[in-house]
């Protein structure tokens, strides 16, 4: 066989072992089962401070917001980079005026979007209307 | 520097940013880094960071300017020393290939570093390890689209070089 050829094969093989073992090591893990949440709501501009109790199966922030966007009044957006939440508790964060709605987990920062985000039992997720 | 010079950089700019468009719908395959390698082995070390410098700028007239652009300043021209040097002294295509493996697996990690400046040293570890995905995809593809397309280029572009300039 062409020894190019050869090369090219054991590269794609290589890079699809680097995939699987991203998957398996680094790969944020969801937590399966039911779980009891907080998310917190604050747009003081419309004075809104809620706090909703939620129980739910999702693995990640985005499934459970999607599944409970009714009560949420929560709004997604697409990205290249992934899916931004835009909206909560029917306020739409204007991007006119540089607002987003900032996500803090147990009161820290949130590093990834709601898509990599792990729901975890007791857990409380905050998103606050802020500028940028 | 010549007028014909003036011509060969603004139409290698153009090639590049061609390339990059034409690509722009597969994530991370591109041919910006096989120009690049080639260009600088090719019409040298000099013609081709002044390629470098004007297609980062044309990135930030398409894509406005972000911080990750700044980086663009430093990795392109970069390759294009790194190449130029190496090109005396490696003859296969195999080496570039290899070097353009290892800067589409680095390329994440030289944003990460560039990001933490600005939003500190958690979130550009974040945005390293999200991407890694990105960076094997990049590495790889990089690699095996140097080793396809490095010789014929490189043959087609030399034959050219002898004839006009």
């Amino acid at each position: 066989m062409n020894k190019k050829i050869l090369i090219i094969i054991l590269a794609v093989v290589l890079a699809g072992g680097l995939f699987v073992a991203y998957d398996t090591i680094l790969a944020p893990k969801g937590v399966e089962g039911e779980k009891e949440v907080i998310i917190e709501v604050v747009v003081d501009k419309e004075d809104i401070n809620e706090t909703f109790t939620l129980n739910t199966d999702q693995e990640f922030l985005l499934g459970l917001l999607e599944e409970k966007q009714e009560k949420l009044g929560a709004s997604f957006t697409e990205y290249d980079f992934g899916t931004m939440v835009t909206g909560m508790k029917g306020y739409e964060a204007q991007e006119s005026e540089q607002e987003y709605f900032h996500v803090t987990v147990n009161g820290e920062d949130a590093q990834t979007g709601p898509k990599e985000i792990p729901v975890k039992d007791g857990d409380t997720y905050k998103f606050e209307l802020k500028t940028y | 520097m010549r007028a014909k010079d003036i011509a060969l950089i603004g139409l290698l700019s153009a090639t590049l940013t061609a390339g990059k468009l034409a690509l722009a719908f597969v994530p991370n395959v591109e041919i910006v880094t096989l120009l690049f390698i080639i260009y600088s082995i090719v019409f040298g070390i000099k013609r081709t960071l002044l390629v470098s410098i004007i297609f980062t700028t044309t990135e930030i007239m398409i894509y406005g300017f972000n911080t990750w652009l700044l980086v663009y300043y430093i990795i392109w021209p970069a390759l294009v020393i790194i190449s130029g040097i190496i090109g005396k002294k490696v003859k296969t295509e195999y080496g570039f290939a290899f070097l353009a493996g290892i800067y589409g697996l680095s390329f994440g990690l030289f944003f990460a570093v560039s990001e933490s400046f600005f939003y500190g040293i958690g979130y550009g570890i974040t945005y390293w390890v999200k991407g890694l995905p990105f960076d094997i995809l990049h590495g790889f593809s990089n690699f095996i689209l140097v080793l396809i397309l490095f010789k014929p280029l490189k043959n087609t572009l030399d034959r050219q070089v002898e004839k006009y300039i």
